[in-house]
């Protein structure tokens, strides 16, 4: 449309400043506890925007499951079990060395909201975040590396990386677990493999997840058909925000269920062709949406949502999903200007009810909530008021 | 995600619904520290995964009868009653202890009961078996190509694998 935003059009202008406010921060807690610094409200590796096919493919992930020997499995571990198996972890994670500088934070001592925010940036699990155990995480300084300690299992060693990029994120993996192999005993057995608290994470105790946004397929209504290509070969596919089957604003995770019996490379090969698919027939539907009489209803679609996000008073955490999903569909098929996706990926983000409190420093009840979050995207999308 | 109605600051992982006669009457949304102290037991577990195994594992309780008694882990002392109703093992020697009810469970959860993967590098440089490993290429390469929907490179590799079994078996067959 070519409209000019007001001002000095926030939304444009934080595209350039990507990455350096996020790498420049010393190993302060990413939870935020330094919140006079802006990088707590950037989005962290995962939702940098950048990488292959970032404009469908928003993130790949790479997760392994790796128990110690010597210890029961966390679940299972009484308090002074679990306190030494925190400070055997934590101390040999402590040790120069690993490719990546690993800031340790102890979840014990600080508060819900702080564990809301890891949840919300993807670094740590609901259940990690609301376990009764001594917990922790352990970062590297751009939010690409998240090691859980003392979730399910022992050690759930994550890597992240914006955009299609499994070859690159698996190679950092491979290296990192090689180096923690070496310095942490983990439990293994030739037959299963790797030993995990659950039998579903037995054997490779990889999960490599791909989060991809699929407006084009939700409007076109070949959702369904696409998650299936999925399904047949024994993948999940889950909404990549809210609860249960509900995909909120359009985001999907595609990841592989099978851990034992295929290696590493052959499950990358089972979830990177489902996700060829889908990407290549979300492209195609895309195309569809913007051709003869289906381009006006998608105009129609985008600039609604659009209108929404400018003016609404109130908005829901579910429809501020909704339409910054439309806006981002609309920028990356050239319908809108004069957005960055940069921008809509910092709301997306802000918009989570841990971030939202934080950012404007308040507890806030829900119908305060919806406000305030209404208010935030008006500014971050440079929108006036 | 919606708060804790009681306490406002937690996420609501838990709903209680007031039920009466058959129907809800109301509900609330509360966190699991909420929930304790309103005499709300949370559930075991939500996740897919443990209500799947939940299933699985009461598929296998009718099989159980022909199988002698599994005793108690040696390494935790998990019970093989707590095994089957919360899925989860206890300690990396429970993969032994429980390992009759395991590999059933493993087989339909993974559809294979043998890891291929990778091992910490001193067992990685193992050199396996040779005739044995080309066997279970070919199969994992008939696999593939069944996934993959390509039948006739599925056709041929089943028809290599078949030759390659007779090979092997009537190999045994003379020693």
């Amino acid at each position: 449309m070519g409209k000019q935003r007001g001002g000095s059009g926030r939304g444009r202008d934080r595209s350039g400043g990507s990455g350096g406010s996020g790498s420049s921060g010393d190993a302060g807690s990413p939870g935020g506890r330094d919140s006079g610094g802006d990088r707590n409200f950037r989005p962290g590796a995962w939702l940098e925007g950048t990488g292959p096919e970032n404009d469908i493919a928003i993130c790949t992930r790479v997760r392994l499951a790796r128990n110690l020997q010597g210890f029961a499995f966390a679940p299972s571990l009484d308090d002074t079990e679990s306190e030494r198996l925190y400070s055997f972890i934590t101390e040999r994670l402590a040790k120069p060395g690993l490719p990546e500088h690993l800031s340790i934070h102890d979840l014990e001592p600080i508060e819900e909201l702080e564990r809301s925010m890891l949840v919300e940036r993807h670094l740590i699990s609901r259940e990690l975040a609301s376990s009764e155990r001594h917990t922790g995480v352990a970062v590297d300084d751009n939010e690409s590396v998240a090691i859980m300690i003392n979730e399910e299992d022992h050690l759930r060693i994550q890597v992240f990386g914006s955009g299609l990029q499994p070859e690159q994120i698996w190679a950092r993996m491979e290296r990192l677990d090689d180096l923690l192999m070496q310095r942490l005993p983990m439990a293994w057995s030739e037959e299963f493999g790797f030993l995990t608290s659950c039998p579903t994470n037995t054997g490779t105790g990889l999960r490599l997840s791909v989060m991809l946004h699929l407006p084009g397929l939700v409007w076109s209504e070949e959702i369904d058909k696409a998650t299936n290509v999925a399904q047949k070969i024994s993948l999940a596919v889950r909404g990549l925000y809210g609860e249960g089957s509900r995909a909120l604003g359009d985001f999907y995770q595609v990841s592989n269920q099978i851990t034992l019996g295929r290696n590493e490379s052959q499950i990358q090969g089972d979830v990177m062709l489902a996700v060829g698919r889908i990407v290549q027939w979300e492209r195609e539907v895309r195309e569809a949406l913007l051709r003869g009489a289906a381009r006006v209803r998608t105009l129609d679609r985008v600039h609604r949502a659009l209108g929404t996000l400018e003016r609404a008073q109130i908005l829901t955490s579910e429809e501020a999903l909704g339409c910054l999903s439309a806006l981002r569909f609309g920028i990356h098929t050239q319908l809108v200007e004069g957005f960055s996706i940069d921008a809509v990926n910092q709301a997306l983000l802000l918009s989570q009810p841990a971030h939202l409190q934080r950012y404007t420093h308040q507890t806030l009840q829900p119908e305060e909530r919806d406000q305030r979050r209404a208010q935030l995207l008006r500014e971050l999308l440079g929108c006036s008021p | 995600m919606q708060y804790c109605t009681a306490c406002q600051k937690a996420i609501a992982t838990i709903v209680v619904m007031d039920l009466s006669e058959g129907s809800v009457t109301g509900s609330q949304h509360v966190c699991a520290e909420c929930a304790e102290q309103l005499g709300v037991t949370p559930p075991k577990t939500t996740k897919f995964a443990a209500e799947m195994l939940e299933d699985l594992l009461g598929g296998l309780k009718p099989e159980r009868r022909d199988t002698p008694r599994t005793e108690c882990c040696p390494g935790c002392g998990l019970a093989p009653s707590e095994f089957r109703s919360k899925g989860r093992l206890g300690c990396p020697r429970c993969y032994d202890a429980f390992r009759h009810e395991l590999m059933p469970l493993l087989q339909r959860i993974h559809e294979s009961q043998t890891h291929t993967g990778r091992l910490p590098s001193t067992m990685a440089e193992t050199p396996p078996d040779t005739e044995l490993a080309d066997l279970s290429e070919l199969r994992q390469k008939l696999e593939d190509a069944v996934r993959g929907e390509r039948y006739e490179e599925a056709a041929q590799l089943r028809d290599d694998l078949r030759r390659a079994e007779l090979g092997e078996s009537s190999e045994r067959e003379d020693n």
